[in-house]
């Protein structure tokens, strides 16, 4: 029976770090066991990665939506409840496309914060792998694999020019 | 390679247009020095200096901040709380002149808080490289500038403990509220505005906060530690937020727009002469836009020149361009001035004849005259010029100028606009500034200090967005000539 | 949903006859400038008194002003009409738009534009908005030393700063009378309510009754040949007619 270990493998450039991709898919972890932390964001693609699906974009088109109908509610609808006639002539359309617009704006980018949040699990204080150099610019691989891979593993990483191979312990960050 | 590069000669370096003359590793140096994306330091240096920026701070530091926080007591919440309780007759206010110096000194902070949202969105979405340094400085005068808009616009109120009765919230009173006003549509705008450049200001935040959390001890380290939520840079937290980073770059610039606009409807739509022009949108857009960037040049040169390794992070080349920037829209500002006054000058009504006339040769001209000089001539005289632009005290002056130019501006359009209506009878001519005057004063205090808090608190330039920059910059040699090449690393 | 009252689509379309139901017409041929109505105005409706200086500062309160205007340069000045401006309660309100908590409201009853003191926040946009400039401020809580506190109308709600106010067609007293009338069970009679000001009037020339009785003084007035109304061409609909030009040289 192997157990599943958890080694972090961290590059300080990213010709390594692509290399090493490729070198753990030959050694039959897949990409989904494998994750990327880094310090600066780069892409899948720099990797040799299936790109990340994100339902951010879902949040923001759902949050436009929710919006849209609050302002039709607040500048159209809230007359119409309890109509109060100033000015000599009813709610027209220039004041309900000017609310309706600030509202789906509002909703849409609040939905987008949330939505960042929620799928990246934020906000997230329990102990998690990481370590402090990544954000001086390292990029890491988180690897789960067998035990029995782990020596293969380590030994791959650090030919390929790992600057450090370890076990990865769950810390508060 | 995974990294494609496009071999596109980057906006900055005209330098290409002098001859080879002095060797290429000269000129390679040059172009390092001159241009921060060509000048890499290792990450974790970059960190240090930037952490050591924020909390470093000198006997100096605190003597200012403490004259400011005396002055915003008294100047600022304490004139507000005698006009509070005594009444708005302590103001300069008067019939016909019902609006003054509170809606100029809002209108004022308003413009200066779309500085950010330029900076960091719209060159963003432009992909304009010279942005990275100092768009967090920028996106932090958004949000505090509002907030000296909000007192204003409270301070002008005439009962102002009421003023959640503008807040469309179902209450037991059965009362709402109209949303046909165009005062209800600046709530809701400059609402939106104030929450949607917070949440942009925080989200790039995020990573430089897990980069302090990285780096700090005791009270520091517990603070970031609950601010940078737990963040470790995985793909899928860097997808998230580079995805929300665009959408909220695009979506913030149609609001931005819309905001300004709003406000300046509150003085279009009324039957004023003078008011009632239909370019006053743009018109105030452009506004705005002026007076924000001129406040990003002085804040730039404010942080470089006093705050630590920030000559590394913002060099002549972003004053430079900043320079640039302040010309392009002072144009465009005299272009819609232009319009405005060439309309009501040519085809105006008897009325508007007489405000303009006022506007020009009243007891306000010498304003008129100064806004002309500070908004327009003096920028066209001074910015054209390499040199000068890439002179911190000469760009601050102008800066600054134009700040007094975009306030005198405000000041014609309302308090003496409103001296001339269509009852002849009820024309003012006297106006006296009253305690709208320290209040003022004290949100300049306010917005001064709340940034200098700001700096001391969370890292002023977004490193990972330096870096990435850096990482996509490069210098290769196009026959003999060293270029600059920018890749599309998204 | 509560069923709106008949309101036209544009401003251009409000029907000629829906006049409303209470006017003025105000003879400036009559006016003598003697400002009696300023001051009836002011004792009829709690109006406090600024003093000197603030008054020269443009911070008076009356609700009604009466205007100088002369044709002519001195000496050979033609005509010297007094022209009072109060609140013109236009059928189109600018005024009532632009304020943020419906403090300012059209009256279905009266058809006259109400200001709810106890709503206004007091940002004074409806006082920028208003062609007439008819409306005032209460900038600060003036005094009313005894015995001038004797002299109030308990019929008034007395204002405290912050709030707008403006001219009301003596609102109080179209009230009293008709309520006075429907306890009688008839209609109100023309000329059985006069605002303070035509009741101060010396000249009669302020007229005020029904507009949509053809048979009232104040209806006729305002199909007079001399009748016109201010700033007509801005479309508000005012229910003040001013008759005038009928000074010598002018007649014919």
């Amino acid at each position: 029976m192997t157990e599943k270990n958890l080694l972090l493998a961290i590059f300080e450039d990213i010709d390594p770090a692509a290399h090493a991709v490729d070198k753990l898919r030959e050694l039959g972890v897949t990409d989904t066991h494998v994750t990327v932390i880094s310090g600066t964001p780069i892409t899948e693609a720099m990797l040799g990665r299936k790109p990340q699906w994100s339902n951010v974009t879902r949040f923001a088109l759902g949050g436009a939506f929710l919006g849209l109908c609050v302002g039709i509610f607040l500048a159209y609808g809230t007359p119409n409840l309890y109509p109060i006639i100033v000015g000599g002539r009813w709610i027209g359309v220039p004041p309900t496309i000017v609310v309706m617009f600030e509202m789906t704006m509002l909703v849409m980018l609040i939905s987008t914060f949330i939505g960042v949040f929620l799928d990246s699990r934020f906000p997230n204080y329990t102990p998690t792998q990481y370590v402090p150099e990544i954000s001086d610019g390292r990029i890491a691989l988180l690897i789960e694999c067998g035990g029995e891979l782990e020596i293969a593993i380590e030994s791959a990483m650090k030919a390929i020019g790992a600057e450090s191979v370890k076990r990865a312990q769950a810390e508060a960050l | 390679m995974a990294i494609s590069a496009s071999a596109l000669p980057h906006a900055q370096s005209e330098e290409h247009a002098h001859p080879a003359s002095h060797g290429t590793g000269d000129h390679e140096a040059e172009l390092r020095k001159e241009h921060l994306m060509l000048d890499p330091r290792p990450r974790g240096e970059m960190n240090a200096m930037v952490m050591d920026s924020m909390t470093t701070t000198s006997w100096k530091f605190w003597l200012v901040a403490g004259i400011l926080a005396v002055i915003v007591a008294v100047a600022l919440f304490g004139a507000w709380g005698y006009m509070i309780s005594e009444g708005l007759y302590l103001s300069g206010k008067n019939r016909p002149g019902y609006w003054s110096l509170f809606l100029v000194h809002t209108v004022f902070w308003v413009g200066i808080s779309h500085a950010g949202t330029f900076v960091s969105a719209l060159l963003r979405v432009f992909k304009v490289e010279f942005r990275r340094p100092f768009t967090r400085a920028a996106e932090l005068m958004t949000t505090f500038a509002l907030a000296q808009a909000g007192i204003q616009i409270f301070a002008h109120m005439g009962r102002v403990w009421l003023a959640y009765w503008m807040f469309p919230i179902p209450n037991q009173r059965q009362l709402w509220v109209n949303f046909q006003s165009p005062l209800m549509w600046d709530f809701l705008a400059i609402n939106t505005y104030l929450l949607s450049s917070t949440m942009y200001l925080f989200l790039p935040l995020i990573p430089d906060l897990a980069m302090a959390r990285d780096r700090s001890t005791g009270w520091r380290k517990s603070v970031y530690r609950i601010l940078a939520l737990g963040f470790r840079g995985t793909e899928a937290e860097w997808t998230h937020l580079r995805i929300a980073l665009n959408i909220f770059a695009f979506a913030i610039l149609p609001v931005m727009f819309s905001v300004h606009t709003i406000v300046s409807w509150d003085f279009a739509v009324a039957m004023r002469p003078g008011w009632s022009s239909t370019i006053f949108g743009p018109y105030f857009v452009i506004g705005a836009l002026q007076s924000g960037v001129a406040a990003v040049a002085m804040v730039v040169i404010a942080i470089r020149y006093t705050m630590k390794h920030m000559d590394y992070f913002i060099r002549k080349e972003h004053l430079d361009a900043i320079g640039k920037l302040m010309l392009v829209i002072s144009m465009g500002w005299a272009y819609f001035f232009f319009n405005d006054y060439m309309i009501q000058w040519y085809g105006g009504d008897k009325f508007t004849d007489a405000l303009l006339h006022f506007h020009e040769a009243g007891p306000g001209g010498w304003i008129w005259f100064m806004m002309l000089i500070t908004n327009v001539a003096i920028p066209w005289l001074v910015l054209w010029n390499k040199a000068w632009r890439r002179n911190p005290a000469i760009l601050f002056s102008v800066g600054l100028l134009i700040n007094v130019g975009m306030w005198a501006e405000r000041y014609i359009i309302v308090p003496v606009s409103l001296q001339i209506n269509r009852m002849p009878f009820l024309w003012g001519q006297d106006f006296k500034p009253g305690i709208e005057v320290p209040i003022f004063i004290g949100t300049i205090a306010f917005f001064v200090l709340l940034y200098m808090l700001a700096s001391r608190f969370i890292p002023l330039v977004p490193v990972w967005e330096v870096q990435e920059g850096q990482m996509a910059h490069s210098i290769r040699k196009y026959g003999k000539e060293p270029v600059v090449t920018v890749a599309e690393l998204e | 949903m509560a069923s709106l009252p008949k309101i036209p689509e544009y401003k251009a379309e409000w029907a000629e006859g829906e006049e409303g139901r209470w006017g003025i017409a105000i003879d400036m041929d009559l006016c003598t400038g003697c400002q009696a109505c300023v001051a009836a105005c002011s004792m009829e409706n709690n109006i406090p008194f600024v003093g000197e200086e603030d008054a020269a500062y443009g911070r008076q309160m009356s609700w009604i002003r009466v205007e100088r205007l002369w044709e002519g340069e001195y000496p050979e000045v033609k005509a010297t009409p007094f022209q009072p401006v109060m609140c013109q309660q236009c059928g189109s309100a600018p005024c009532e738009s632009v304020c943020p908590v419906f403090a300012t409201v059209h009256s279905q009853a009266e058809q006259i534009n109400l200001q709810v003191y106890n709503r206004c926040v007091g940002t004074r946009y409806c006082a920028n908005n208003c062609p007439y400039v008819a409306r005032v401020f209460n900038w600060a809580d003036y005094e009313r030393p005894e015995p001038l506190s004797n002299q109030l109308n308990p019929d008034v709600t007395v204002r405290r700063r912050g709030v707008m106010e403006k001219c009301t067609f003596c609102i109080q007293r179209i009230h009293k009378a008709s309520d006075q009338a429907k306890a009688e069970g008839r209609e109100v009679r023309d000329g059985e309510v006069q605002p303070a000001c035509a009741q101060a009037c010396p000249a009669d020339a302020i007229v005020f009754g029904r507009l949509d009785d053809p048979e009232s003084r104040v209806s006729k007035l305002s199909k007079d040949k001399r009748a016109t109304h201010l700033l007509e061409d801005l479309g508000t609909q005012p229910r003040v007619t001013y008759l005038k030009g009928g000074y010598h040289g002018n007649l014919g």
